[in-house]
């Protein structure tokens, strides 16, 4: 029985869930604060890297996931307070800034691990079988917990006090102020909050993917075009932009080769950027 | 000071200026690795491996009683910048060897500079076809890789049906144009091929072909991150089991990122690993770790070949008794030494030398088979 059909189906949930998650983090900060944060890939290595460290000291793998989120969290605050908020409404100052925050942490890493290629020692990744095809068992918890996690996220967004001060901080930062938002505070807040997922998406990919300091680029890029073809600040942006690059990207390398694959996604992004520079669903 | 210190120390300094007086002029080698970009993870190892060739060939008496001393340069740059730093020291600091371990374009920019007026050596695996005049390679081609191993998968493993997946670039397109011939002689069948771009990071598309192909051997020319992401996909798929793979740029490093458990029914085709259990390997690598301490960066193929470059170096200027190339051209042909992979001779530029076939153990890379004297099957004019 041909069951090909369920694979493509798994791979192509597979695809969104990991694009969706590793993108979730500069959604919030770039499509909410308006930063364009390059060093956002660095905090998705960090997170892999925290699971190479947990595991050479012996600990249980799911202790990467705690000490990731402090040590994004810590790391993001500092980042925020010193290196960011002197340079808002200045968003090519902040590229640049962010861009060199990017290299350092690259360089510490690698100064500290070295540049060679780390594997994580999991069970996780094993496959299991699925009605004739053998998929990994990690790879279906993941699409879940990533489905989860939006749907909380959206919900939280929609509902809680906070979420509210966010869009009213970022539909009118002037006008926010004004009526009694501590918009410094709530700004370091979102942006902790961005790193924080940065660095969990990481813990979560880490025994699928290639683990060296080098990684950030690629998550930077993927994350960078789907912002761009969904547009920035709403939760339709980006999940348009998750369906739209992700589900290109999937289908067409299934169809026609990798190569095709990654052309249209850059065909299609720099359309969006030409023809409809705001995004599917932009704000602005 | 102490008259007994003071002595020792004019004794030093005379042994020392005899020791100048003997080498002249100290031999300055050009030593050209990728310190930067994509090939950087390779620079430390490659560095200390020539390090370690200058001392011990220094301690022996140098080339033609000059001692060397090594220039290094980064080639882990575009082609353009590595070749104005080769410049830089051939003309600048007066280089007068140059050993390279880098990729194809930068050596494609350096033999366009050099034009054969200064002896190159070129160690890394790579796709075969350079006929320079002056360019000594001792790196490993496709044929000697594949012709031999091909055929003993064959009988041992009797695959059927192998797929041949590539970075689409020349090293990763001519590994497997000459893999195509030797499959058919086999008797077995090519059912796929594709190339993909060095961004790949995703191969889901690639590896559900290769499940719907029903190959039951898979020929992986892809190169680094692209190997390890691959690798380890194609295990997580259950794949591992189904198809052997083969490989012949899966090093050390490599096999790192990948993971021991996602390596099973694995090969590695190469003419180096660092744990062949030949004496003189063992010697090379017991001096290494003597030298750089036992966390010194991991040995690997392409970090030992600069070892074999400054070897053949020795050969041939032996051989030529000058370090021109008018001299050394007909000196190579023939010219052999016995270095840590064994016995080595260069024919038409290349080398004949044996390929060791390894699978993954618990301790990585175990030699499974050896293929003494395999030529490069390269047919360059001396």
């Amino acid at each position: 029985m041909d069951t090909s059909w369920l694979l493509y189906a798994l791979n192509l949930a597979y695809a969104l869930a990991t694009l969706g998650l590793t993108t979730l983090g500069l959604a919030v900060v770039f499509g909410l604060l308006g930063v364009m944060n390059m060093a956002h890939g660095e905090f998705v290595m960090l997170g892999a890297y925290a699971v190479v460290i947990v595991q050479s000291w012996g600990w249980p793998i799911a202790t990467a996931m705690p000490l990731a989120m402090l040590v994004c969290g810590v790391l993001g605050y500092a980042v925020e307070r010193w290196l960011i908020r002197p340079l808002y409404a200045r968003p090519f100052d902040t590229l640049l800034a962010t861009w060199g925050l990017a290299m350092v942490m690259r360089k510490t890493v690698e100064a500290v691990y070295g540049r060679g290629y780390r594997n994580i020692e999991s069970t996780l990744s094993a496959p299991i079988d699925l009605g004739g095809v053998q998929y990994p068992g990690y790879r279906l918890a993941l699409i879940a917990l990533a489905v989860v996690l939006m749907v909380c996220l959206a919900l939280w967004y929609r509902r809680s006090t906070m979420g509210l001060r966010v869009r009213a901080m970022t539909g009118n930062p002037v006008l926010a102020q004004a009526l009694g938002i501590d918009t410094r505070r709530l700004a370091s807040q979102t942006f902790v909050i961005g790193v924080v997922l940065a660095g969990a998406a990481g813990v979560l990919l880490a025994p699928l993917v290639r683990i060296e300091p080098g990684i950030g680029v690629d998550y930077l890029l993927d994350s960078f075009f789907v912002l761009v073809v969904g547009g920035l600040g709403t939760l339709g942006g980006f999940g348009g932009g998750v369906g739209v690059i992700g589900g290109t990207q999937s289908v067409v390398s299934s169809i026609a080769g990798q190569t095709s694959g990654y052309a249209v996604v850059l065909i299609l992004s720099i359309l969006f950027l030409w023809l409809k520079p705001n995004g599917l669903f932009g704000r602005r | 000071m102490d008259r007994r210190i003071f002595l020792h120390g004019i004794a030093a300094a005379a042994a020392a200026s005899s020791a100048v007086v003997r080498a002249a002029s100290p031999l300055n080698v050009a030593v050209m690795l990728p310190m930067s970009g994509p090939a950087g993870l390779f620079g430390p190892s490659a560095k200390a491996c020539a390090e370690l060739a200058v001392q011990t060939i220094n301690a022996r008496g140098g080339v033609l009683g000059r001692s060397i001393n090594a220039l290094f340069g980064d080639a882990g740059l575009p082609p353009a910048e590595a070749s104005q730093t080769a410049l830089k020291l051939w003309k600048g600091q007066g280089a007068q060897v140059v050993i390279g371990m880098h990729d194809s374009a930068v050596r494609g920019a350096l033999v366009g500079l050099f034009k054969g007026q200064v002896p190159y050596f070129y160690t890394p695996v790579y796709e075969g076809g350079e006929c320079a005049r002056g360019t000594y390679v001792n790196g490993e081609t496709p044929a000697q890789q594949l012709a031999p191993v091909i055929p003993w998968l064959a009988s041992e493993r009797k695959p059927k049906r192998w797929y041949m997946i590539g970075n689409d670039y020349i090293w990763g397109r001519n590994t497997n144009a000459a893999a195509k011939g030797y499959i058919a002689r086999t008797g077995a069948q090519v059912v796929g091929d594709e190339y993909l771009p060095f961004t790949a990071d995703n191969f889901d598309s690639s590896l559900a072909r290769i499940r719907d192909s029903g190959a039951d051997a898979v020929l992986v020319s892809l190169v680094g991150g692209a190997s390890v992401t691959f690798n380890k996909a194609f295990a997580s798929f259950g794949l591992a089991d189904k198809a052997i793979r083969l490989g012949s740029l899966l090093e050390e490093n490599t096999l790192a990122g990948i993971g021991l458990a996602n390596a099973r029914n694995l090969y590695s085709s190469a003419g180096y690993f660092a744990n062949i259990e030949t004496p003189a390997a063992k010697a090379f690598s017991d001096a290494y770790f003597k030298r750089f301490g036992a966390q010194a960066p991991a040995l690997n193929g392409l970090a030992e070949s600069v070892y074999e470059g400054f070897l053949m170096l020795e050969a041939i200027a032996a051989r030529a008794k000058s370090l021109d190339v008018a001299k050394m051209e007909p000196a190579s042909e023939g010219a052999s030494y016995s270095g840590p992979r064994g016995a080595v001779t260069m024919h038409a530029r290349h080398v004949d030398q044996d390929i060791y076939l390894a699978d993954v153990g618990e301790k990585g890379f175990r030699v499974v088979k050896t293929f003494p004297h395999i030529a490069s099957g390269q047919t360059c004019k001396v």
